[in-house]
């Protein structure tokens, strides 16, 4: 079965690159959000394998959503995305639970290297 | 924990982050405000600091504790006194000396003494962490040390590691780790994880685990028991060591792959007798020997700016000691040559510059230091705006010396008189260095670079300054040469020794006395024969005498062979024994046909002839 991803970005360009990454690779994307709070609420709805975050967003950013997930679901996996020179923030989103991070601009095989990891981790 | 194992490692390291150190010191000795420098600068000295604890070297990491502190002081003032910059360069020289202590598997020298002499501007005394974190780490006798190193493309270390971390403490307990989760968020990028681990996990599947981490380009498991019995057996090499990128090595794998296929591919054409494939098959062959070739030669190479930055190092220190404002300015130092000219390079380089400072440059001025490319062959430049050579002196000397005749003296160009100062005769004693401008040893660099396989230019303008240009192979291993022919044997020699290639008439051919002259670019050659120089019988005079402008000794010959043959590249190897005891070969190589050619030392077949 193929597994089930919500992206979570407030650039379309940057969902739809990732959106083709996923289907090109058998994956399944099940919603994408353009804010952390439809980020939680599409969560709820799909509760997917995976998530890709990206951390800054208006409304409300990708570390808030990221809290709020973990609490109602510990076992969420959450792969945050991040620009160049946001280490703080990646520091930030790994510590409060986010299982692993992508650094933008990334390649396809970056991205599916660990995203792959991260659902197949016990 | 035994951790001697990584005692080679270690000193690689270290001494790689001490050389930026220095180079970073000396940038900011210009601009002692730049942020960006004083906070690499805390960086280089941090990892030292972690590094040296970890291996236990207790005073390098004590040393290295106190830059940090001191360097820590300065990245909240925002600047760096000179003060400071001379003390931080002292303390670089003392981290050397203690380095050395390790290599050489003595005690480290104590280091209280010049902490003693740390700048008093804001001190502030802090225990390390790191330090105490080190000892614990050992103290451990449980649990699966495992230790973890990013590649360098990597592009955020301590959040990798801090994923790294989070992962393990899935699979395991941590027992400990250098640095610790608390120190990653805090936003420290080390360039190594140390953690020990305790878990139900077996080695191998921790290992497999960590493999799907394609960041981390070292994965490995210190073992305490195994490695006392390693370390008895096997000392750490003295430094022959490069460092190889993963990435490179994958395009070895895929080549030795390509090469395979393509071997069935030909074995294939062999018993089809298809012969349309064959030429196909080699035209595939030749393309990967090329690839092959190119990659392996990559993996010999490395920049100059290790070498640069001693350089700067040097001109900094001199010019204080001297109390001249010189201005140092490098440019190609990104250029890239094979790791054992490097090394060879260093120390001709190191006098070539002091040269400059000592005699070129009179109270204030600038040397530069340039290289580039010019085809297969790389161009070294050490030049100064000072005093420049008089060619006067250098006449006088010559001919007080006995190096010249009058004659000669008279007839000489200003060119070929620089080179006299090469000679080893003229340049040893200690006064004539003084008056003659020029220093101590230029017949050592020169011997050097001639060793490499290159040349050595000077030029020189009175007033203006002197240019020193090294000519150098961009291979030691695999050179271009030019073939010649000789009583119907071939030989080569390397085509950085070939100043031209011309054929005259015997109508051209002059003599003054016994000696035969060839008139080439406003200079009267001698003519040499490579028959006679290798006691070969006399061959029949010929229409066209083929000639090789070389340079042996300083001066410009006009070398007579039978026939140019061509330039090749070639893979040159030593000569085994009892071949390597003939004079004037300096190596050998197989030809495509299998003709095995021999490669002419004409400096030693000269000397051979003197003497």
């Amino acid at each position: 079965m193929s597994k089930r991803v919500l992206i979570v970005d407030d650039a379309l360009f940057m969902r739809t690159m990732l959106r083709d990454i996923f289907v090109e690779a058998g994956w399944q994307v099940v919603a994408e959000a353009e804010n952390g709070e439809q980020a939680i609420t599409e969560y709820q709805a799909y509760q997917p394998d995976l998530v890709t975050m990206d951390l800054v967003m208006p409304e409300m950013g990708g570390i808030d959503a990221l809290k709020v997930i973990l609490n109602d679901d510990s076992a969420a996996r959450i792969v945050v995305c991040s620009a160049l020179g946001q280490k703080k923030m990646i520091l930030d989103a790994i510590n409060a639970g986010a299982k692993d991070f992508i650094v933008k601009p990334f390649q396809s095989v970056q991205v599916l290297e660990v995203v792959e990891r991260v659902v197949m981790a016990f | 924990m035994d951790v001697s194992k990584f005692t080679e490692m270690f000193l690689v390291e270290a001494a790689e982050h001490l050389q930026m150190m220095v180079d970073i010191l000396i940038q900011l000795d210009s601009d002692p405000e730049d942020r960006d420098g004083i906070d690499a600068l805390f960086r280089e000295a941090h990892s030292i600091k972690g590094m040296a604890a970890t291996m236990e070297h207790a005073e390098t990491a004590r040393l290295a504790h106190h830059l940090e502190e001191r360097l820590d002081v300065c990245r909240h003032l925002g600047r760096i006194s000179g003060v400071e910059i001379d003390w931080l360069l002292e303390a670089a020289d003392l981290l050397e000396l203690l380095l050395s202590d390790i290599r050489n598997e003595q005690p480290e020298r104590n280091v209280d003494n010049f902490i003693a002499t740390i700048p008093k501007e804001g001190e502030s005394e802090v225990s390390s962490p790191v330090e105490g974190k080190a000892l614990d780490l050992t103290g451990h006798s449980h649990g699966q040390l495992i230790q973890l190193r990013l590649r360098e493309t990597v592009i955020a270390p301590g959040p990798r590691f801090l994923v790294l971390l989070k992962r393990l403490a899935d699979i395991g307990t941590i027992l400990e780790s250098i640095p610790s989760a608390e120190d990653l968020i805090q936003g420290g990028d080390p360039d190594q994880l140390l953690v020990r681990l305790e878990s139900d996990a077996s080695q191998d599947e921790l290992h497999q685990e960590l493999l799907k981490y394609s960041e981390l380009q070292e994965i490995s498991f210190p073992d305490e028991k195994e490695e006392e019995k390693e370390t008895s057996l096997k000392k750490p090499s003295s430094g022959k060591t490069v460092r190889v990128s993963t990435e490179l090595l994958d395009h070895f794998i895929n080549l030795t792959g390509e090469l395979i296929t393509n071997r069935n591919q030909l074995q294939n054409v062999l018993k089809e007798r298809n012969w349309k494939e064959l030429d196909d098959g080699i035209g595939q062959l030749a393309r990967l020997v090329k690839n092959l070739h190119h990659q392996v030669l990559q993996v010999r190479m490395v920049s100059l700016e290790g070498l640069v930055g001693r350089l700067s190092r040097t001109v900094h220190d001199l010019s204080r000691s001297h109390g001249k404002e010189i201005k140092f300015q490098v440019e190609g130092a990104e250029i890239e040559l094979d790791r054992a000219i490097v090394e060879e390079l260093t120390d001709p380089l190191v006098h070539m510059v002091r040269n400059a400072v000592d005699h070129g440059i009179e109270q204030s001025g600038a040397i530069f230091v340039k290289a580039w490319r010019e085809r297969d062959q790389v161009l070294v430049q050490v030049a100064d705006d000072g005093r420049g050579i008089d060619p006067e002196k250098i006449r006088q000397q010559a001919l007080e010396q006995g190096l010249l005749t009058q004659t000669q003296s008279k007839s000489i160009r200003d060119y070929d008189l620089f080179q006299m100062i090469c000679q080893p005769g003229f340049s040893t004693a200690e006064e004539v260095s003084e008056t003659s401008g020029r220093g101590v040893g230029m017949d050592v660099v020169k011997t050097v670079v001639e060793q490499v396989g290159g040349i050595l230019l000077i030029d020189s303008v009175l007033g203006e300054g002197t240019k020193i240009t090294l000519k150098l192979p961009l291979s030691l291993a695999i050179i271009r040469v030019l073939i010649v022919e000789c009583d119907g044997s071939r030989m080569a020699m390397p085509i950085t020794r070939v100043v031209q290639t011309v054929e005259i008439s015997p109508e051209e051919v002059q003599s003054s006395g016994k000696q035969l002259m060839v008139h080439y670019q406003d200079e009267h050659l001698p003519m040499l024969s490579l028959r006679k120089i290798l006691k070969l019988p006399q061959g029949a005079p010929l229409d066209t005498i083929p000639l090789v402008i070389t340079e042996v000794m300083g001066r410009k010959i006009g070398l007579v062979v039978d026939r140019l043959v061509g330039q090749r590249e070639v893979f040159v190897q030593r000569l085994p024994a009892p071949f390597d005891q003939v004079r004037g070969c300096s190596g050998g190589t197989i030809l495509g046909d299998g003709q095995i050619i021999f490669l002419l030392d004409l400096q030693s077949l000269f000397e051979r002839r003197r003497g």
